[in-house]
């Protein structure tokens, strides 16, 4: 097995099923990943802020940085190897949060916001979502058979493909 | 014998400050200060040379044009610039170590702290603050503190586990709780002891606290919310992830909006990941 490591503000798409993709320490960032089991093609994203908005100079250059335009740039690359959207098992973990009883911290939340409006834009739906807290969280997809995995405060939990 | 004085008896046995750092320190207060004599301490360390240069001419220290030589660098930086940089060369290699008290593997909190400091001199730039001093050698030097707690953290792990389990209970309050001061004041007493200048002593020993801070408000409360940036960004959480207070001053203190720290989250990545290359 060949792990794939996703840094943050990164994307990776695979079909090697000998691949697993994994991304370490989201904090109040999104970790994204979209798999055709048919296909057995996979793709996680490891994005760091809402939106694209508030440097779109960065964007051009880091797409992946930012929810809306990484997650439409995975989508599209998913789309040319062949995903279907039919078929498409999206999971999402991240978005925790720092004790801020100001709420200027609350870039987890805005970041889940933005994802949702994505997917609904491009109507999908949520296999699984754990969102917020204040722990960080690794995550891995196994392209093997689309296993997600979700790793935080000494806990190991396991999603398979439904 | 109690926590607290155990760490008293370790902080006597940490190591001293690099022995260079400490011949620059005497010179940083004096705007007369020739640089051949700064040169002559430097330029027999080839690999330091190297990484002045290589600093001198990175995108967060960048003086305009490219610099080659030594003694151009060096004056075109400036004594405070110098000593921010030779600290942070020296500090750096004690900062990549493990500590596996805190959950955090080798050059995590390298990196956690390279990005503090970076995010405090952006926040700095952009909220009109430019006039803060030392802010990055205090962004490096925040968690410092980690080194001398994280034996004691491995010891009472059971007790900090459960500690934690309370959602809003903040991880330096447990530290103050079951250890009698936090990593904040920690580090502080290190600095302290290292002689360094009284605003990178407040600026560290603060940082978690910096409402409660008589002297130097904004570079404390710089380095606070740069900290917790960078914990949000899950830059170096460790174990204990994102469970620290944010101060319910700082938005008052700094005149803070959201979209600022979207902002410096989204500059400090690459200066942060440029940075790192030349430290690690």
């Amino acid at each position: 097995m060949t792990l794939l490591v996703v840094d943050i503000a990164d994307m990776q798409i695979s079909n090697n099923p000998g691949d697993t993709l994994i991304t370490y320490s989201l904090g109040s960032c999104l970790g994204v990943t979209i798999y055709d089991p048919v296909l057995r093609l996979g793709g996680m994203i490891h994005c760091m802020l809402p939106s694209s908005k508030v440097d779109k100079e960065k964007a051009k250059l880091r797409p992946s940085m930012f929810v809306d335009t990484g997650l439409q740039l995975m989508l599209s690359r998913l789309y040319e190897s062949g995903l279907r959207k039919s078929r498409a098992v999206v999971n999402v973990a991240g978005g925790a949060q720092v004790l801020d009883s100001q709420g200027v911290f609350k870039i987890g939340e805005r970041n889940f916001t933005v994802l949702r409006k994505v997917l609904w834009k491009n109507g999908l739906l949520m296999q699984t979502q754990e969102i917020g807290g204040n722990k960080s969280r690794t995550i891995s997809l196994a392209i093997a058979n689309g296993r997600f995995s979700i790793k935080s405060g000494g806990k190991l939990v396991h999603y398979d493909v439904p | 014998m109690t926590y607290l004085k155990q760490i008293e008896d370790h902080i006597d046995r940490f190591p001293e400050m690099p022995p260079l750092s400490q011949q620059l320190l005497g010179y940083l207060h004096d705007p007369q200060v020739d640089f051949t004599i700064i040169k002559e301490l430097v330029q027999y360390d080839p690999g330091l040379t190297a990484n002045i240069l290589k600093l001198a001419n990175s995108v967060h220290f960048g003086a305009a044009g490219k610099v080659s030589s030594l003694q151009t660098a060096l004056a075109r930086l400036g004594t405070e610039k110098i000593l921010e940089l030779v600290l942070s060369l020296t500090v750096s290699s004690r900062l990549k170590v493990s500590l596996p008290g805190y959950g955090l593997q080798a050059k995590d909190l390298l990196r956690h702290s390279i990005w503090t400091a970076v995010a405090a001199q952006e926040l700095a730039n952009l909220l009109n603050m430019k006039q803060v001093e030392m802010i990055f050698t205090v962004g490096l030097l925040h968690d410092l503190g980690l080194l001398l707690l994280d034996p004691f953290i491995q010891t009472e792990r059971l007790r900090f586990n459960q500690a934690v389990d309370a959602p809003e209970a903040s991880f330096e309050q447990i530290e103050q709780d079951i250890l009698g001061l936090d990593h904040a004041r920690a580090g502080g007493m290190i600095l302290a002891k290292w002689q360094l200048t009284p605003e990178i002593v407040a600026g560290v020993q603060g940082h978690h606290q910096p409402e409660q801070s008589t002297q130097y408000q904004d570079l404390i409360f710089l380095i606070h919310l740069a900290d917790m940036l960078s914990l949000s960004e899950g830059i170096g959480t460790g174990e204990y992830g994102l469970q620290h207070n944010v101060s319910p001053h700082t938005v008052k203190a700094v005149g803070l909006k959201k979209k600022h720290l979207e902002y410096v989250a989204s500059k400090t990545l690459d200066k942060m990941q440029e940075l790192e290359k030349i430290l690690s």
